[in-house]
């Protein structure tokens, strides 16, 4: 709290006061890293004959990284701060917008199919993952740039890009740390190379921005205003993104993913003072340059103290997400509109039909699951060679599970986007399953190997712990979804970049926690089933029980009170009910599905809207994606089998993409 | 960088010619009607059947063995079960084993895995202060519960005759302490040490290795290049793959250029080596650094 308050009484000098402390920090931490081997080369001079180890890795190790640091962070903060400027958006960055994530992913298809790519084509790789990835985030979103709309895109997408990438190390390559490495952004260097040819492409990019620092300027009087002054506001901001998406790209192919600096610096100079955007951009980049600075230089300091790797990047996420958590009450975040929910799209059939044909190719799909698969050898079969053995034994509690964390995660997905009026709300951001996935790694990393039961127990309190969180968070705001949403969002980044340093040092048991994030559900016990079974009955029955709620929310808070709905009350406890059901469910199919954002969407398609109805198709379409994704991932690619939890979020993305792209009218905002 | 001087087809031939008094020491496999039908979930202990001439009928990821393990080259008919993390557990069943074989890494399968028949769960890795205790025992435990006791004597005792020898060519080499890495990319190794396979074949051969720095629990630790800057006299090793923006990346680095290693042209290649392998992945590393060794004596 100090620290931002520092900040508002110094706001007259704001950006510099910072700047000179991050500046007064980063020169203590570097000068504690270079005393020793300054001093030692300039004893020695050039007259070492032979190898000098300290002069050698100073000059061509340390100085270049220091140097990386400061360009990249410089680099990924202007970024940032033009993407704010754009889409006149607090919250957006490389990292938010799924701009990193998609250049990692990228990297890493480039680094499995095409390695010889890699050498000079690296930037045209990286650059085309970025563009690809803001490209599906605005398709997403389409035109409604509202913030907290664009963030989430941005998030799912970068946990789509993120599932992937798990897919191919899982599936092609046991020991492929090096996709670790880079998705944590490491800054270690062995030559002036990369920092020099960074520089100049850097250098080059900034001779198109200074131009269009005056338009973007005047871009804050509103399109129309901006418009009347002779500028296209569509090509300006078409520029100005591809040039921020170049920048990051440049950067993520340099060194790998630098998380949240493009964010925090930004938010940094903004929360400072600086208030025209020229101001912004200069004071944003040098705050970027000295934080990562800061952030290396410290971090090579205390490597001593540790065997294990620590990449950079997945610092600097560590380090800023809890910093964004910090400042979200700082940022005026838009209000949405009240949801308006037009009667008649989609199919439009009527509700009663719609309903049976819904749970009729529920049971199709069931019955398929569990009948058609493959024999020993291999060969399609539309009954298993074991008979029932195999039915009972294998397919039937897996088929059960993956049909019942189906039905939960739809159902919170139902439940996140009518209390936050929110398209692209689901369980997968609320933050939940990341907490899960933390309790499980750390229980990985702490007590060696663990069980299904321990997991299972450490899912839960993991998730329940980040739920805690969310809510006592919440409560300040109360309950307003946006925040609880941003919460989320921020917690995952925390967690996640745990999982990234926890992984990038190679470690086997990172191939574990992967395949526990995947999702499997082979080898569910009977029992294990029908738990599962019975905890999605009793829990989409509770969900029936606010349908009342449910209903009245989305039309705003102040309609809502007015109809003489609890607010605090009634949010505290539609929350509570979406966490609980993502906990009940993670464990089984993983955290990784979208099932719960596709669910809600599949149904809307169909033309359903009141609620109670909406709730049980959804529940059925969560189960049907997840039935269809087992049965999928058990016989496609024999006698591989792949994680049920990716093959839903590989088969339901690309699908939920139409389902969203042809939206248009069913959340008209 | 110097490219591998040894042909495999060479290296093929040696490894017949140590393989084969073990060979005739085996009873003829083919009259074994008898014999336990047994699913191995861990490399290691697949490759440990194969030494002891019982072949697995199924083994985990069988479709990488030959890109990891290398040699022996998996026999033909050998089932693969799929992914470690995904066993395909209908077709495991549809096999019914006799015996399935574990490691602590694939634990939390083994309700389902009991399901289908008897496990025997073997730790392959133990951070045992004596190098290839953890093995022999291993090897012992397998055989006993094999029914080749003797053989698994007879391999073991043909292993450390073959480790013995090895030591003495070594001792005649003098070579130079070796640093072992796999190069991640253009910027990271994973450099080898504490008590990993690799570092128990290497005292036992009497070669010492030049990395002094901390590894992990499983002997070995994720670095930048940077931390390989020495002015010691020694050769690296690098196994396979080579990531192929390495060399050319590595080449406009003054730090690894000037290196007295990488200028005295002391960098040499090795296939790769399961790193959790067991006793017969150890005599193939072993293998491979003698053969490098004198080969670059020549």
């Amino acid at each position: 709290m100090s620290a931002t308050e520092k900040l508002g009484d110094a706001r007259a000098h704001g950006p510099l006061t910072l700047s000179l402390a991050l500046a007064a920090l980063a020169a203590g931490s570097v000068w504690i890293l270079l005393a020793t081997p300054v001093s030692h080369a300039l004893a020695h001079g050039n007259a070492t004959n032979g190898y000098d180890v300290v002069r050698m890795v100073l000059v061509y190790a340390t100085l270049p990284r220091l140097a990386m640091a400061l360009l990249c962070g410089a680099g990924l903060a202007a970024a940032g701060a033009i993407l704010q400027q754009v889409l006149l958006n607090p919250l957006a960055s490389p990292t938010t917008l799924g701009v990193d994530a998609g250049a990692r992913l990228a990297l890493a298809l480039a680094t499995l199919f095409t390695p010889s790519l890699l050498g000079f084509g690296r930037d045209a790789v990286a650059l085309f993952g970025s563009a690809a990835s803001t490209v599906l985030v605005f398709a997403l979103v389409r035109r409604t740039f509202s913030a907290i709309s664009i963030v989430l895109a941005g998030l799912v997408v970068s946990l789509y890009c993120g599932a992937l990438s798990a897919m191919l190390i899982l599936v092609k390559d046991r020991y492929l740390a090096s996709l670790f490495i880079w998705g944590s952004g490491s800054l270690s260097q062995q030559s002036w190379e990369p920092t020099i040819a960074l520089a100049w492409r850097l250098a080059i990019i900034a001779i198109p921005l200074a131009f269009l620092v005056r338009p973007l300027t005047l871009m804050e009087l509103g399109d129309e205003s901006a418009r009347s002054l002779g500028i296209s506001v569509e090509r300006l901001r078409f520029l100005a993104i591809a040039i921020a998406v170049v920048l990051s790209a440049l950067v993520t192919s340099a060194v790998g993913v630098i998380g949240f600096i493009g964010l925090v610096a930004p938010i940094l100079a903004r929360l400072s003072g600086a208030r025209r955007f020229g101001e912004r951009l200069l004071w944003s980049s040098l705050i970027g340059a000295l934080l990562l600075l800061l952030t290396d230089a410290t971090l090579q300091n205390l490597a001593g103290f540790s065997s294990e790797f620590l990449p950079t990047g997945a610092v600097t996420a560590l380090l800023a997400s809890p910093l964004v958590l910090l400042l979200l009450p700082k940022l005026k975040t838009a209000t949405r509109p009240p949801l308006q929910i037009s009667p008649r799209v989609g199919f439009a059939m009527p509700r009663s039909l719609a309903v049976t044909v819904a749970f009729a190719a529920f049971a199709i799909l069931v019955a398929l699951a569990i009948f058609a698969g493959r024999s020993s050898t291999g060969t399609w079969q539309l009954f298993p060679s074991n008979g029932w053995a195999d039915v009972f034994a294998w397919r039937l509690p897996r088929t059960a599970a993956a049909a019942a964390a189906g039905a939960l995660l739809g159902t919170a997905g139902l439940i996140l986007q009518r209390l936050t009026n929110n398209e692209m709300a689901s369980p997968e951001v609320l933050g939940v399953s990341a907490g899960a996935i933390f309790a499980v790694a750390v229980s990985l990393f702490v007590f060696g190997n663990v069980k299904t039961v321990q997991e299972g127990i450490a899912s839960a309190i993991g998730g329940f712990a980040v739920l805690a969180l969310i809510l006592l968070l919440g409560r300040r705001s109360g309950f307003a979804p946006e925040r609880v949403l941003l919460a989320g969002i921020a917690l995952s980044a925390l967690i996640d970049a745990i999982v990234g340093v926890l992984s990038a040092a190679g470690d086997p048991r990172a191939v574990l926690l992967l395949g526990w994030m995947s999702g499997s559900t082979n080898g569910t016990a009977a029992a294990t089933a029908i738990q599962a079974g019975l905890g999605a009955a009793v829990l989409v029955a509770a969900s029936l029980l606010f349908f009342r709620w449910l209903t009245i929310l989305p039309l705003g808070g102040a309609q809502a009170r007015a109809l003489g709905v609890p607010l605090g009350h009634s949010r505290f406890m539609l929350l509570l009910l979406a966490a609980v059901m993502t906990a009940a469910a993670t464990p089984i199919i993983g955290p990784l599905t979208f099932v719960g954002l596709m669910a809600p969407h599949i149904v809307l398609v169909t033309g359903i809207r009141r609620v109670l109805p909406a709730l049980l198709c959804t529940a059925a379409a969560g189960a049907g994606v997840m039935v269809l994704a087992d049965w999928i991932a058990r016989t496609i690619a024999f006698p591989l089998q792949l994680p049920t939890g990716l093959v839903a979020a590989m088969v339901g993305a690309p699908f939920l993409m139409v389902l969203l792209s042809r939206r248009g009218t069913a959340y008209a905002t | 960088m110097r490219p591998n001087p040894i042909s495999l087809d060479r290296r093929q031939f040696l490894a017949r010619l140590a393989i084969s008094p073990l060979l005739s020491l085996l009873p003829a496999l083919a009259s074994d009607k008898t014999a336990l039908r047994v699913a191995s979930l861990d490399w290691a202990l697949a490759e440990t059947m194969l030494a002891l001439g019982h072949n697995p009928i199924a083994i985990v990821d069988a479709a990488s063995w030959n890109k990891f393990v290398v040699e022996p080259l998996l026999p033909a008919g050998i089932i693969d079960l799929g992914l470690s993390t995904e066993i395909n557990f209908e077709l495991l069943a549809a096999l019914k084993p006799d015996l399935i074989l574990t490691s602590p890494f694939v634990q939390e399968l083994e309700p389902a895995l009991q399901r289908i028949g008897q496990t025997l769960e073997l730790s392959v890795f133990e951070k045992s202060a004596v190098p290839f205790a953890q093995q022999q025992v291993l090897t012992h435990t397998l055989a006993e519960r094999l029914g080749r006791s003797e053989v698994a004597s007879a391999f073991l005792a043909g292993a450390e005759k073959q480790f013995d020898s090895y030591r003495a060519r070594i001792s005649a080499l003098h070579p130079l302490p070796v640093l072992l890495v796999n190069f991640m990319d253009g910027r990271h190794v994973r450099v080898y040490g504490g008590s990993g396979l690799y570092q128990n074949v290497l005292e036992r051969i009497g070669v010492s290795n030049a990395w002094t720095g901390e590894t992990n629990y499983w002997g070995y630790s994720t670095v930048g290049i940077e931390k390989l800057a020495t002015s010691q006299n020694l050769r690296l090793i690098a196994f396979e793959p080579i990531p192929p923006d390495t060399q050319p990346t590595l080449a406009r680095s003054p730090l690894w250029s000037q290196l007295p290693f990488v200028k005295a042209r002391q960098v040499s290649v090795l296939p790769p080596v399961l790193m959790f392998g067991a006793i017969p992945s150890a005599l193939r590393f072993a293998r491979l650094i003698i053969e490098l060794l004198e080969g670059l004596k020549k």
